[in-house]
């Protein structure tokens, strides 16, 4: 999200006479979720470095890898002379220094569901791609809807939707709060957050807290490749909480793929695989 | 009983700078011995050796003829007690409480003290002087106040069911940190035991006037070595002095003290023997 | 004056009452209200019973390890400062928390889930990595000639502290951020065990340091006098040393390996049970395993109910209580 709109317009110049020059713009971008919005939106070839967690699209896996949210390399980011820098709005170190050497940045926070089109539409005014930025946020727009109408009127169940925990153990669980885009997601996917009324984004549950709250479906997002016995094992772990209606019915679900836990342009498409693990009858 | 504490050809060192080196003494039953040096002389490893806290290189040391590295720890301590020049505690006991800990030789592993060890105790406190301090906290205690309960503790430790016959009084410089008001007053007290209860005292000092004061007999130790042993009006002269302590001293008896006293005069010239 | 085994028995006694009653009640107190005739309903199956899931999965559990973390930590404390006689040494002064950090930290990031003997991979890689510092603080100390001089067991134990802070700086830097929020989380501590299976295994630890303990309470208290005056009171100081050294090691690993490094139990509560009850071991010892269970489960209590539902971690509610502590002490003793 743009904080300062002089900044941005600056920043636009900046790339617009560069463009002008026919110099191609030179992004670098060490968030994930911006570097897929920004090859999403047709700037693909001009991003020049990305983070160490980038991943998406394939392309990104021959670029140069400047570090990420806590340890950016500044020096090697200021020898590749780029025309825009995305960043974190809490590395403020990071964003002060490149405003020293010239640089603009664009500053990204992680927020609602709604703010993912947001940001592609200002990032998308901001490289020069406003067309095709408006077009992917109207898809993922129409890809959300269609979610929402597949899943409308069926019961929502209660779900725990978990983002980390300890391994083999039900301690140290990070849960999404009623607050963020992980949370939208869930009310997409026509699902009722037990922690809606939590003010966060994200929430440690204790196991009496899980207990009270009888979630009736528990979905596990997690990063990264685990293999299938792991994931059993896992799952089995849970098998302790037998009053809660999740464990009972067997309703533990683990997803890994990185679209549902990535609040980029895929993010649609994670939704959906959280609808269909909530209202697998709805997809058929 | 007839008990002796025999050291023979003891030799010791930290590290590789030698500390004792044939050092032989003998302490009588019921004497008052004085081991008298100057700083360095190895006086207090001397006591450490003959109380078993450290092993020499070589060298025997017995009691009643009987091995004391070989003696369980418990029955050594049961016979000898030695009091430290300075008594420092990490926690804040109450004066009984330490007296008491003397009486943990006596004690089985799990044992508690009985009224008989706190009578002993007691008594303990009652001949140094120091009853009326049974509940304060030891660490409120006046220097000599303080030297007075180890030394009371020391006694618990050594009274066995024959009382302290037999048993030894190990002191460190028991002067040395105090004012000379509590150095009179302990030097009083030890001449005081050693006359009312049967025990052999032994003290470690570099105090002239100390050791002419309390001790009946003395072992002069000079750079890790016996320099001279014997009773001390036999063995406290100018020329033992001299080569001691590098230092001329004139030796007399006092009629008002009752007892030898030493008067430092002047250091020894440079190149004179000592 | 009470003797030794009066006192004994009526600090165990009204300790033993507090910790009784802590046991029972915080299980009753939470977040969540929950109906306590309903939780002991038999007729009710256990699998669709809420109440009694909450009572006896999250709640009892969490309260007995309070209790179990609590009492280890305090006698731990105790033993330790007569060990170094110095009353401001912590169970973690020697280093066997920062093993204990650093195995949780290797298991966090590099995502470990093995698990050993039953048990999962961070309790377990904690408290092998507690086992590994306290070897090495032993062996640093022994290297020296003369056996187990306590400055240079302190040495030893501060070299090993700031060498394994450092590693472990540099696990968490190589750390992406959700495993270093766990991290950060882990060492501040956290009792919610939700399982009696981490207790039923340190139980064992546990109950094989207080039998030390017992053994260790009065030479302890000749410890006090200095190494020299303790043997000159017939113990072997060493064989006493190394016995306080490991006991008080092992019940401090295996209190850390349940929930984590939880500060100033052991420090507070032995400083205040010598204020109530004096400095011979053999009240201090079983009157701060008593103190320390109750004093840890009420701050557990504290901070599972402050500010519900979230939680404040039970190490921020002990530090809270212990900032002040020292500042009172300071100021009394000024």
């Amino acid at each position: 999200m743009i904080k300062n709109r002089a900044a941005a317009i600056a920043g636009a110049a900046i790339l617009a006479s560069a463009i002008a020059a026919q110099q191609p713009p030179r992004i670098i971008s060490i968030i994930p979720a911006v570097t897929e919005m920004l090859f999403a939106i047709g700037a693909g070839p001009h991003v020049v470095a990305v983070g160490t967690f980038d991943d998406y699209p394939p392309e990104v896996r021959s670029l140069e890898r400047v570090g990420a949210l806590l340890d950016p390399d500044l020096e090697r980011i200021l020898a590749l002379k780029p025309d825009l820098v995305t960043v974190y709005a809490s590395q403020t170190d990071l964003r002060q220094q490149l405003e020293r050497a010239g640089i603009p940045t664009f500053e990204y926070e992680h927020a609602g569901l709604a703010d993912v089109m947001a940001t592609i539409r200002t990032l998308g005014a901001r490289v020069g791609r406003v067309e095709q930025a408006e077009g992917l946020a109207a898809a993922i727009d129409r890809d959300l809807d269609a979610i929402g109408k597949k899943v409308a009127g069926r019961r929502r169940p209660r779900t725990l939707l978990v983002i980390g925990r300890e391994a083999l153990a039900i301690r140290g669980i990070y849960a999404s709060g009623g607050v963020g885009f992980l949370h939208d997601m869930l009310s997409v996917a026509g699902g009722e957050n037990i922690f809606a009324d939590v003010k966060r984004q994200s929430v440690q549950a204790t196991a009496e807290l899980i207990i009270a709250r009888r979630p009736e479906v528990i979905v596990e997002l997690r990063a990264g490749d685990i293999p299938a016995a792991q994931q059993k094992k896992e799952i089995a772990a849970w098998g302790r909480l037998t009053s809660v209606p999740a464990v009972a019915s067997a309703r533990v679900y683990f997803l890994t793929d990185p679209r549902t836990v990535v609040p980029g342009p895929r993010i649609a498409e994670g939704t959906g695989l959280i609808a269909r693990t909530l209202h697998p009858e709805a997809f058929k | 009983m007839c008990a002796l504490l025999r050291a023979v050809d003891v030799h010791f060192s930290y590290g590789t700078s030698p500390v004792l080196r044939d050092v032989s003494i003998e302490v009588p039953d019921g004497g008052f011995a004085g081991i008298l040096g100057p700083n360095g002389s190895g006086k207090t490893t001397l006591l450490k050796v003959l109380s078993g806290t450290v092993t020499p290189r070589a060298g025997t040391l017995t009691m009643d003829g009987r091995d004391i590295r070989r003696m369980p720890r418990a029955a050594l301590a049961r016979r000898m007690a030695v009091v430290p020049q300075e008594t420092h505690l990490a926690f804040d006991y109450s004066v009984l409480e330490v007296v008491l800990m003397g009486r943990y030789p006596h004690l089985g592993t799990f044992q508690i003290e009985g009224p008989n060890d706190i009578a002993i105790a007691r008594r303990a406190l009652a001949a140094t002087g120091t009853s009326l301090l049974e509940h304060r906290q030891f660490a409120t205690l006046s220097g000599g106040e303080k030297q007075r309960v180890v030394i009371a503790s020391a006694l618990a430790q050594v009274t066995g069911d024959n009382g302290t016959a037999g048993s030894y009084l190990l002191l460190d410089e028991p002067t040395a940190a105090l004012d000379l008001a509590y150095q009179i007053e302990i030097a009083a007290l030890l001449r005081d035991l050693q006359q009312r209860i049967p025990i052999t005292i032994l003290v470690s000092t570099h105090d002239l006037n100390f050791a002419a004061g309390v001790c009946t007999s003395l072992v002069l130790l000079s750079e890790g070595r016996v320099l001279a042993t014997g009773p001390t009006d036999v063995v406290l002269t100018r020329s033992n002095i001299l080569d001691l302590y590098g230092v001329e001293a004139d030796v007399r008896r006092h009629d008002d003290a009752g007892r030898l006293v030493v008067v430092p005069i002047a250091r020894a010239a440079r190149g004179a023997p000592g | 004056m009470r003797s030794i085994r009066q006192r004994i028995l009526i600090v165990s006694a009204g300790f033993g009452g507090l910790a009784a009653a802590s046991i029972v009640l915080a299980p009753l107190v939470g977040s969540t209200t929950i109906d306590l005739a309903r939780a002991l309903d038999r007729s009710v199956p256990f699998s669709e019973n809420t109440d009694a899931q909450i009572l006896f999965i999250a709640r009892l559990p969490r309260t007995l390890a309070g209790a179990m973390v609590g009492g280890a930590l305090a006698s731990a404390g105790v033993v330790f400062q007569g060990l170094l006689r110095n009353p401001l040494a912590t169970p973690f002064t020697l280093g066997v928390s920062a093993g204990a950090a650093l195995g949780a930290m290797l298991a966090i990031t590099f995502g470990w889930t093995f698990g050993w003997l039953g048990i999962p991979a961070i309790p377990a890689a904690s408290f092998a990595g507690s086992i590994s510092a306290v070897t090495i603080v032993y062996g640093l100390a022994r290297a020296r000639h003369g056996g187990l001089s306590t400055n240079v067991l302190l040495l030893a134990g501060v070299t090993l502290n700031a060498f394994f802070s450092a590693l472990i700086l540099f696990v968490q830097f190589l750390a992406d951020f959700t495993d270093l929020y766990r991290m950060l989380r882990w060492l501040v501590g956290d009792l919610d065990v939700a399982s009696y299976q981490p207790l039923a295994t340190a139980l064992p630890l546990l109950l094989v340091s207080l039998a030390v303990f017992a053994w260790l309470a009065r030479p302890l208290n000749l410890l006090s006098l200095g190494p020299d005056a303790a043997h000159t009171h017939g113990i072997d100081v060493r064989q006493a040393q190394r016995a306080a050294f490991f006991s008080a090691s092992l019940a401090t690993g295996a209190a850390v390996s349940i929930a984590g490094p939880i500060g100033f139990v052991g420090i507070v509560v032995p400083h205040l049970v010598r204020l109530l009850v004096g400095a011979d071991h053999r009240v201090v010892l079983p009157a701060s395993v008593l103190f320390g269970a109750a004093f840890l489960v009420c701050c557990d209590v504290v901070g599972r109910t402050l500010i519900a539902p979230v939680e404040i971690p039970v190490g921020v509610i002990t530090a809270i209580i212990g900032g002040p502590f020292f500042l009172w002490l300071l100021l009394r003793r000024g």
